[in-house]
């Protein structure tokens, strides 16, 4: 039985299952994977690549299903002009995160598509349905990538109750299967996104190495902090942090991150070279602490199923039951 | 109805609800209360001589017969180390003149001891149906000595990997305590608290990990959070500072106060109250010397030099020393009949999964 909430009607999807907009790795491979499986993918725009936008935007014409296109608000401002170029694509919904959506908002409803925006406060919320947010994205700390410190159990409820029914609320941060789905609805979420889930996936295109990585990740073997921001010199607003899977180079220096400031430029060039060389015991793995929950790589649409058919077995009581 | 029986049937209550032991704030009257509404009532022992904890569960038995929770620390008692001593006492001294206090007069040492053959002794005379320990087990002829008694044991988990390990030593129940929760982080085989996963995070991971039932703690509330964590896989959950205001608590009126004010983002994980890390609300001392420092001494004799403080600071109606251990949930907590709460939030998560399982 599908299971329809307010986020499935306003998007068009058959289930509320939403695709992170990952920065890069999150490619139209991917977004047209969930998106002809019934859920919602969304690009990920991240910084503001611009001929990878164009490129992965111009792939996106073949796709048939909804799909959205995310960015990293306070990054994109610096290229207002990414903005023309995504909404040419005909997205149903452009996804802003960490930053003041207002100054996107006009162009993206001017063009007919929807807005969603990613919050990790209730001021945020604030901030974004003032802007005109359509949907609203509560994110909790156990989320992989960027994202700040209140917990899942906590924001997911309390942007619930401050939407107040206006907008649907979609949950976000450690959730990886049909029983965090459930868990979700049951908490008065009307979807889920789930990014390191996705990420393990046949379809994204991440390095087959980082997936391997997360597969084989207990949920104690992520860390939030700044060690790889610096490290890669870009300069994150407060209060946003990265979760990633610990490595090496995030045992080396958290807890020394002024003393990697006053090093930045050596340990750039350093970080630079080994991520290019793929060694992930160095470059960041992003990802959250559902991590303990995925253990393959399958396809897309194997993903958004096996969400779909258990959150539904458990809502009809035929999961988590044990007899009386 | 419950999609879970399993805790139900190991604890025989009328919910799957664990009012959490709550050292310090709460003694057999909030017990009572709880477990007259439905939920399985924990006295906190860790605080309490032989002879007081015998006396509060003969009190309980007297005025209920539900089943009945006694809980234990049974962390591994480190030595008082006097150079730590020497630069705890120094941290403090601006603290001591400004409360006009002597530093050299004698102090009580802070009374959290492990679960030892004395309380094993109570435990073995009152039979209670079940034990919970933090921190881990006590050494195993103890444990064993507990379950000959009867007792079903249960502990906590703020890792898949300490869930395991309780499993494997013997746990008939897991409590699977998420970030969120108020008071000590129940971890024993890590003291990195960034370890800890949230516990929507936490309770599927566990759940797949152990064959024995899991109890979902911190930051769950409300009928909703109590939904969410059966859907996660939890066959029942821990609630404590939802607690923390009904009229049975010995929570004081000023504390009452603070919380009924508090936020999400009121409360802090500190060590400099007791040397363990604990989430509680954020107050002047965990401000200006921690909430984390490297000074504090190791769990409890952080505490001892602090007794004085704050009962100078109380007495003149102050919180700025006062562990007042909250989760992140305490915006929810409400001022209610621990039974009338009890019956309230099972209603809710009740009414909720009915609902959509409709």
């Amino acid at each position: 039985m599908p299971i329809s909430t307010p986020l499935t009607s306003l998007l068009g999807i058959r289930h509320p299952v939403l695709s992170a907009p990952m920065a890069i790795i999150a490619g139209s491979r991917l977004v047209t994977a969930v998106g002809n499986a019934g859920g919602f993918g969304i690009l990920g725009g991240g910084y503001g690549d611009k001929d990878w936008l164009v490129q992965e935007a111009a792939k996106l014409q073949q796709c048939s299903a909804p799909f959205g296109i995310g960015f990293i608000t306070w990054s994109m401002a610096k290229q207002p002009e990414l903005l023309d170029i995504a909404l040419e694509a005909n997205p149903r919904a452009i996804m802003l995160s960490f930053g003041d959506p207002k100054p996107f908002a006009p162009r993206i409803k001017a063009a007919g598509c929807l807005l969603i925006c990613q919050v990790q406060t209730e001021d945020m919320a604030k901030q974004a349905l003032d802007a005109g947010a359509d949907i609203l994205i509560a994110q909790g700390t156990e989320a992989g990538g960027h994202g700040a410190s209140r917990t899942t159990l906590d924001i997911v409820p309390a942007i619930v109750d401050f939407a107040a029914g206006r907008v649907p609320v979609v949950a976000a941060g450690g959730l990886a299967d049909g029983r965090g789905l459930a868990a979700m609805l049951m908490m008065g979420a009307s979807g889920v996104l789930l990014g390191t889930r996705f990420y393990a996936s046949v379809e994204c295109d991440g390095a087959d190495e980082a997936k391997k990585r997360i597969c084989a990740a207990t949920t104690s073997d992520t860390v939030r902090g700044m060690v790889f921001d610096i490290s890669r010199k870009i300069w994150w607003p407060a209060p946003f942090t990265a979760r990633t899977l610990i490595n090496d180079h995030a045992r080396r220096w958290a807890g020394r991150e002024t003393e990697l400031v006053h090093n930045v430029e050596a340990v750039a060039a350093a970080y630079a070279a080994e991520r290019d060389a793929g060694n992930y015991d160095v470059a960041a793995v992003f990802a959250g602490q559902a991590v303990g929950l995925i253990h393959d790589i399958p396809p897309a649409a194997e993903i958004v199923e096996r969400l779909v058919s258990e959150a539904d077995q458990i809502l009809a009581g035929r999961r988590n039951f044990q007899a009386a | 109805m419950w999609p879970d029986h399993r805790l139900i049937d190991l604890f025989r209550t009328e919910f799957p609800i664990v009012l959490a032991p709550m050292a310090g704030v709460m003694d057999a009257e909030l017990v009572i209360a709880a477990a007259q509404g439905g939920a399985l009532g924990s006295l906190p022992c860790a605080m309490l001589s032989a002879d007081k904890a015998r006396e509060q569960v003969n009190i309980i038995r007297q005025r209920v017969s539900a089943p009945v929770n006694m809980n234990f620390f049974c962390h591994k008692q480190a030595p008082v180390d006097p150079s730590q001593e020497a630069a705890w006492k120094e941290r403090l001294a601006s603290y001591y003149r400004e409360f006009d206090l002597d530093p050299a007069a004698p102090i009580n040492a802070a009374n959290r001891a492990p679960f030892d053959g004395a309380m094993c002794e109570v435990v073995e005379e009152l039979k209670p149906e079940i034990v919970s320990f933090h921190f881990g087990l006590p050494e195993q002829g103890l444990l064993a000595r507990v379950k000959a008694a009867g007792c079903k044991v249960i502990s906590s988990a703020t890792t898949v990997r300490e869930a395991i390990w309780l499993e494997e030593n013997g746990a008939d129940a897991i409590i699977a305590q998420g970030a969120e929760a108020g008071g000590h982080r129940g971890m024993f085989l890590t003291d990195d608290i960034s370890e800890q996963p949230g516990t929507f995070a936490l309770v599927p991971q566990v759940a797949d990990a152990v064959h024995v039932p899991v109890i979902a703690a911190g930051g769950i509330a409300d009928g909703r959070g109590i939904a969410a964590a059966f859907a996660l896989g939890a066959a029942g959950v821990q609630i404590g500072t939802a607690y923390l205001r009904c009229p049975e608590s010995k929570v004081s009126a000023p504390a009452r106060l603070a919380l009924a004010q508090g936020r999400d983002d009121s409360t802090v994980i500190t060590n400099v109250m007791t040397g363990r890390p604990a989430r509680g609300l954020a107050n002047r001392f965990m401000r200006e010397v921690g909430p984390i420092s490297p000074v504090a001494p190791a769990f409890p004799h952080a505490a001892t030099n602090l007794a004085p403080l704050k009962a100078a600071a109380e007495k003149q109606g102050r919180l700025d020393f006062t562990n007042l251990w909250a989760g992140q949930a305490v915006r929810v907590g409400r001022d209610m009949p621990a039974a009338e709460l009890t019956r309230a939030l099972a209603g809710a998560a009740l009414a909720r999964l009915a609902k959509l399982s409709a």
